[in-house]
């Protein structure tokens, strides 16, 4: 039985989904504070959303790097 | 024999597509994020450059659940078609029934039937089965359903703002994460393709070589991938809309932040699984993550006996399509009036289902009921987005104007 395979998986899953949830939760949070009417600051708020944003951008793009079989093989 | 395995073969492709839709796009459907014709066509292309993409065919059909070759049943192009007849029986009835399984699963279930007709039990590799079917589909809902449930709850978590002197809920702009749904569901989707598509393209080259009509060792032909790229391409743009329904709306209610979760959940569990050896099945890891993410939000239920229904249907895929796989099987065997009825009382089969299905049409406008239909994500022009958002803060100073400035921040409906 591949028992240790079966953990590294839910392992992985779990922290690799957690980190971009969060990535893209602070992005939201950062987007929705910027955009409160009396911020002030916005433009620093929104430039940390869209830093969160751009991370999971490249957790996207791993993810792509991981599907084409052209990169990992 | 040869040509009728391949137009079977390329059916189940076709099964396959409509079948796993659901897993990418019924969620994203379900909060609104893309508008459902939209959905599937996405999902349509991006199966369709998936196939392309992956083209490596696997040295067995049945990924050594069968004993093939010496010392266990010979693959032929019989095994293979009573095996295939199995899985789309199965994937019609389950399809009918509103339900998600596992294409693959229904695959194995009626190689195994057929395998066990033409050369008894010892043919079966139950520990490769334990390995490979049985445990995944125990593990895979509860791996994913774990971290869509922490996820689901991080995203309320973090999102989540209260004024801190009136505690009073401040806009919270959780619709934002509809953008994010549309590239976590299209890379599930992608994902898909090149698992799915490649299959069916692995079971026509084993076939032809088998025929000796390719020779062994050698890659799919470039028909053989048109085909059976289009062939996932157009099943999935049909849109398997009765389970898109039931992972959309039948199993919980989701809200863009919970559907983020889920699909991130999903495709995190996908990709680790095809990567770190232990594979698990689509079907199963999104219908885990979307209840788990039901289990996570506050304020929504999950309908336990809809999943009681699902594990059912789970539980029922490697017998039924065996049995199928099985008596088809046992007809193939009888000799050429044989296979033709096998054929002529499956395709029969897959009629009636189909016009059974048109009594109580599930389509893209009745598959789920958005209430934000109108709130579909649009990538708005540059300009027009700081011209928008220019104009929502001068609102918001009048309206702190008009308020006498006492209240800080002007407290918006929650988005929950």
């Amino acid at each position: 039985m591949k028992w240790l395979e079966l953990l590294t998986v839910a392992g992985t899953t779990l922290i690799s989904a957690a980190l971009v949830v969060t990535l893209y939760s602070l992005g939201v949070r950062f987007t929705a504070i910027a955009a409160d009417a009396q911020q002030p600051s916005p433009g620093i708020k929104r430039s940390v959303a869209y830093l969160c944003f751009s991370l999971c951008g490249v957790a996207v793009l791993f993810g792509l790097y991981l599907i084409i079989p052209y990169f990992t093989k | 024999m040869v040509a009728l395995v391949i137009a079977l073969a390329l059916f189940f492709d076709f099964t396959n597509g409509f079948h796993d839709t659901a897993n990418a796009m019924a969620t994203p459907i379900a909060t609104g994020a893309i508008k459902p014709r939209t959905a599937v066509a996405l999902a349509a292309v991006l199966n369709l450059v998936g196939a392309f993409l992956s083209t490596e065919v696997a040295k067995t059909v049945s990924g050594g659940i069968i004993r093939e070759g010496s010392g266990g049943v010979q693959i032929t192009p019989e095994i293979i078609f009573a095996g295939l007849m199995g899985a789309v029986l199965w994937n019609m009835v389950t399809w009918l029934k509103g339900l998600p399984s596992s294409s693959s699963h229904a695959l194995f279930g009626g190689l195994i039937g057929a395998a066990v007709v033409g050369a008894g039990f010892s043919s079966v590799n139950f520990e490769s089965l334990l390995q490979k079917v049985i445990l995944p589909a125990v593990f895979a809902p509860v791996i994913a359903g774990l971290a869509a449930y922490v996820c689901t709850r991080l995203a309320y978590a973090l999102t989540a703002r209260h004024d801190p002197e009136t505690g009073s809920k401040l806009t919270q702009k959780r619709g934002g994460f509809r953008t994010g749904q549309i590239f976590t569901s299209s890379l599930v989707a992608l994902a898909h393709g090149t698992n799915d598509a490649q299959k069916t393209m692995g079971i026509i080259t084993l076939v032809l070589i088998a025929a000796g009509s390719q020779a062994p060792g050698s890659g799919p032909q470039l028909w053989v991938i048109t085909a059976c790229a289009l062939a996932i391409a157009i099943g999935t743009y049909a849109g398997g809309w009765r389970i898109i329904r039931t992972m959309g709306s039948g199993l919980t209610e989701v809200k863009p932040a919970q559907g983020f979760a889920a699909e991130t959940s999903t495709a995190s569990a996908i990709l680790a699984s095809s990567h770190l050896g232990f594979a698990l099945s689509t079907t199963q890891v999104a219908s885990g993550s979307v209840i788990g993410s039901g289990m996570g939000r506050r304020g929504t239920t999950v309908r336990w006996n809809m999943v009681g229904k699902i594990a059912l249907g789970w539980l029922f895929t490697l017998p039924a399509a065996g049995i199928v796989g099985a008596l088809t099987a046992l007809l193939v065997k009888t000799g050429a009036v044989g296979v033709l009825i096998a054929a002529v009382a499956g395709s029969g089969a897959v009629l009636f289902m189909f016009f059974y299905s048109r009594k109580s049409s599930v389509g893209h406008q009745n598959a789920v009921e958005v209430e934000e239909a109108g709130q579909a994500v649009r990538f708005a022009k540059k300009k027009a987005m700081a011209r928008a958002r220019a104009k929502a803060k001068e609102q918001a100073k009048e309206q702190a104007k008009a308020d006498n400035g006492a209240a800080a921040n002007t407290p918006k409906e929650n988005q929950r």
